[in-house]
């Protein structure tokens, strides 16, 4: 049985072409809006088509034949040009639209010739048929007159080839890798195909050369360049598809994580964005503001601070929306949440900045801290209450000191008045002297009731007050409480204070006790000195712009390893008194923000000194 | 009562106080010179004049008890009313001891200074006088001759003439005729009173030489 080759691979490009088309048909009708499928499935079809003219051509018996079928190929040719550009302007997105417009209107052009000149386009008329061996069969190739008109079918060739160029060529410099590749593919299958086809159908038709017309092969070519390029996209949309599918599992359980870690967090937890907007909160947070989710999900963050602080709160919020990095929230002196029932809970607060979503979250964790608050008062209330006691304690040990400061005025006072009486009884009295007695013993009077009052603040259990105070003041006042007693114990102070001291914030009955205590010390120290006991009592700002007193003294000095243990609590070298004094001193400090140490001098003795945070200039003593 | 020249030296580092007391002492007829430390008023006061001192016991530099040892070592005779603060026994103990005439606690009450400043303005008299009359003698002493000066002691021991001339190694005539010089140069006429000027001289016991 003869089998014809031609026939076979004809029918086959045919078939599949129709294959191909029918795909993206079935595409096409799943996504309506993928234009460029339909037009393929066009393109395609008008392929098959042709194939079928073709196959007609070559197997053409007459030159009437011949003629008649060319004719009618120019339909599918037409189609296949016009959907070809219209398949480049949908799928590659470019092209010029005058260069398309003119490619279809001078190809209909050419149709319409076709139609009402000559046999066809191409030809005036076929006189003959010239047979020559195709794949083993005899095909048809004409002889005869060209149409004149055949030119306009030339140009529409060209003005294809121009527009195909001009739009593969503005594809490939939008630069990135698949527009480059479809430029390639497409763009470069259609050109070298149509160029090839086209040059040699007109080599052919104009008799240059003599072979039979064979183009269908060429139009599959394009119609596979195409077909494999729209299946790329399709298996690329699949990929894309089922990596989508994979984010959004991934997206949906990594949320849910998120709410997960959220809610078990120890802290309560909120999530809100840029705008206040709270939309996610833990357990925690229901308990912490007595709210419940439902109320606090899409209420705004300003609803749950303390109403005098709300404006610089979304103050904060906006600086802080301009700004995105973690950090700890402060503004005023304390934090505070306020709960449902409008009392207030002290709170520490971080913020979070959430990367990545839109609009920017910010994950915000609040920590109780009155449960800390509460424990750091009754450190503080202890503290006051032993600094009170050994205050007192110390007071017993300068009990006749302070008898001596009570003595003084009064008497002062009794022999003023005594004066007076003798002066009073003469004759005639010394009103005059009197006068200026009375305001000596008013002048008396008042200093034995600072006195006395100095003693009572010293005894009395009061609340720390901060006051803005002048150390050396607080220095002054103590070396006068300690007036007799360092007389009685033959020691001699010798006094440098820095003059125009900046301010310290601090309890001035507190800070006096730092000093007498750390003046007795010094007492202590120089004991066995005797005539060469000496204390020097200074004051300065340090580099560091902070106040700071010194208290040195000839003693003999404190051994290297007893620096530090000296403030530790019952570690004493004195016979009497139980260690707590430097422990208290240093404790009274450190809640004052300062510090106080001890050093050895470098001739001899040692220096307890101690520094406080200057307050800013400008403020006023009390 | 007192001496107008004599005059109360008030040593107090207070000023309320040194003001109060001058006051007092002035209105009861003291001429009063007041000092705010020890320190002055070594370097201005004049020890020669009639006085005494109303001291504070605590005072800063010198204290009271050290002024005190420092005017005894100059043989001041000023007598000191020493005021203090507070009940300090050992302190008063010591200062009593070494002859403070009072010894005062702060408050003190008018009549008790000016009584302690009276007697001690006293003692001070009492104390001048005596060394008034022992410089009177001294210079009488002066004027005797060595072997003079050597019978006068042996007389106020109680000697006799022959027992001085024994001890003396020469006659009982030589010896009648010093005791007429010397009692004449001194101004006694009986041995009685030659004895009594032994005694204010500070003499009449054996000499230690």
């Amino acid at each position: 049985m003869h089998t014809n080759w031609i026939h076979l691979v004809w029918a086959m490009m045919a078939a599949a072409s129709l294959t191909l088309g029918i795909v993206h048909l079935v595409v096409w009708f799943k996504q309506r809006t993928h234009h460029a499928n339909l037009t393929f499935f066009a393109l395609a079809s008008s392929v098959a088509v042709f194939s079928g003219f073709e196959l007609a051509m070559v197997g053409a018996q007459t030159p009437a034949e011949f003629a008649l079928w060319l004719r009618w190929a120019h339909v599918p040719i037409a189609a296949i040009v016009v959907l070809i550009v219209v398949f480049v302007r949908l799928y590659f997105g470019v092209g010029r639209l005058w260069l398309a417009w003119a490619a279809v209107g001078s190809r209909l052009l050419a149709v319409l010739l076709n139609f009402t000149t000559g046999v066809n386009v191409n030809f005036q008329e076929v006189t003959g048929l010239q047979h020559s061996r195709f794949l083993g069969e005899v095909v048809s190739s004409p002889i005869g007159t060209l149409n004149a008109w055949q030119i306009v079918a030339q140009i529409a060739n060209l003005l294809l080839v121009a527009f195909v160029v001009d739009a593969s060529v503005t594809l490939w410099r939008l630069g990135d890798p698949v527009s480059r590749r479809r430029a390639a593919v497409v763009g470069g299958g259609i050109l070298a195909c149509v160029v090839l086809v086209i040059g040699f159908a007109v080599l052919i038709l104009s008799g240059a050369v003599r072979a039979p017309t064979i183009m269908a092969p060429g139009f599959f070519i394009v119609v596979v360049a195409m077909g494999y390029e729209l299946s790329w996209d399709l298996f690329v949309a699949q990929r894309t598809a089922a990596q989508l599918r994979y984010s959004e599992a991934e997206l949906q359980s990594s949320g849910e994580r998120f709410r997960a870690v959220v809610e078990a967090a120890p802290n309560a937890m909120l999530l809100v964005d840029v705008r206040g907007q709270v939309s996610l909160a833990n357990a925690q947070a229901e308990t912490l503001f007595g709210l419940s989710r439902d109320v606090l999900v899409g209420s705004t963050v300003e609803r749950l601070v303390p109403e005098r602080v709300r404006s610089s709160h979304e103050a904060y919020r906006r600086g802080f929306a301009a700004e995105l990095r973690p950090r700890a929230m402060g503004f005023g002196r304390d934090t505070h949440a306020l709960r449902r029932d409008g009392s207030e809970v002290p709170v520490e607060v971080f913020l979070t900045p959430m990367r990545g979503a839109e609009p920017s979250m910010i994950l915000v964790s609040i920590i109780d801290i009155s449960e800390r608050r509460l424990n750091e008062r009754r450190a503080a209330t202890q503290r006051d209450e032993i600094a009170h006691l050994s205050r007192v304690a110390m007071l017993g040990e300068l009990s006749g000191s302070l008898a001596h400061e009570l003595n003084q005025p009064l008497a002062a006072i009794l022999s003023n008045a005594q004066a007076a009486q003798r002066l009073l009884a003469r004759d005639p009295p010394q009103i005059q002297a009197v006068t200026e007695i009375l305001a000596d013993i008013v002048a008396s009077d008042r200093r034995a009731g600072a006195v006395i009052e100095r003693l009572r603040s010293m005894l009395r259990k009061e609340d720390v007050k901060h006051a803005l105070l002048d150390l050396n003041h607080v220095a002054e006042e103590s070396l006068r409480l300690m007036h007799s007693d360092l007389l009685d114990r033959r020691v001699s102070v010798n006094t440098s204070f820095a003059r125009n001291l900046p301010s310290v914030s601090g309890d001035r009955v507190q800070l006096q006790q730092v000093m007498l205590n750390l003046l007795i010390n010094g007492c202590d120290a120089v004991a066995g000195r005797g005539r060469e006991a000496r204390l020097q009592v200074s004051s300065r700002v340090t580099e560091r712009g902070s106040v700071a007193i010194a208290i040195a003294d000839n003693g003999d000095g404190i051994a290297p390893q007893d620096i530090e243990r000296i403030f530790e609590p019952f570690v004493t070298s004195k016979s009497h008194g139980i260690g707590l004094g430097l422990a208290i001193c240093r404790s009274i400090i450190e809640a004052h923000g300062g510090r106080l140490w001890a050093s050895n001098n470098a001739s001899r003795g040692a220096t307890m000194q101690f520094e406080l945070p200057a307050e800013p200039a400008g403020s006023e003593h009390d | 009562m007192t001496e107008p020249s004599a005059t109360v030296y008030v040593v107090d580092d207070e000023p309320d106080m040194l003001k109060a007391l001058e006051r007092l002492l002035g209105a009861a007829g003291f001429s009063v010179q007041t000092f705010p430390s020890p320190e002055q008023f070594l370097a201005r006061h004049d020890d020669t004049a009639p006085g005494c001192i109303v001291l504070d016991l605590a005072l800063p530099g010198l204290n009271g008890l050290e002024l005190q040892h420092a005017l005894q070592a100059q043989g001041s005779a000023l007598p000191i009313v020493f005021l203090t603060g507070r009940g300090d026994i050992a302190a008063s103990v010591r200062a009593m001891k070494l002859g403070a005439a009072d010894f005062l606690t702060k408050p003190v009450d008018a009549d008790e200074l000016i009584a302690a400043v009276d007697a001690a303005l006293e003692r001070n008299r009492e104390r001048r006088a005596e060394r008034a009359e022992k410089h009177l003698v001294a210079i009488r002493l002066a004027a005797l001759t060595a072997r003079e000066r050597e019978v006068f002691e042996l007389i106020a021991q109680g000697r006799l003439n022959k027992q001085i001339a024994a001890e003396c190694g020469t006659v009982e005539k030589t010896i009648k005729f010093h005791r007429a010089n010397l009692m004449r140069k001194l101004g006694v006429r009986t041995v009685a009173d030659l004895v009594r000027l032994a005694e204010r001289a500070g003499s009449g016991k054996p000499r230690s030489d």
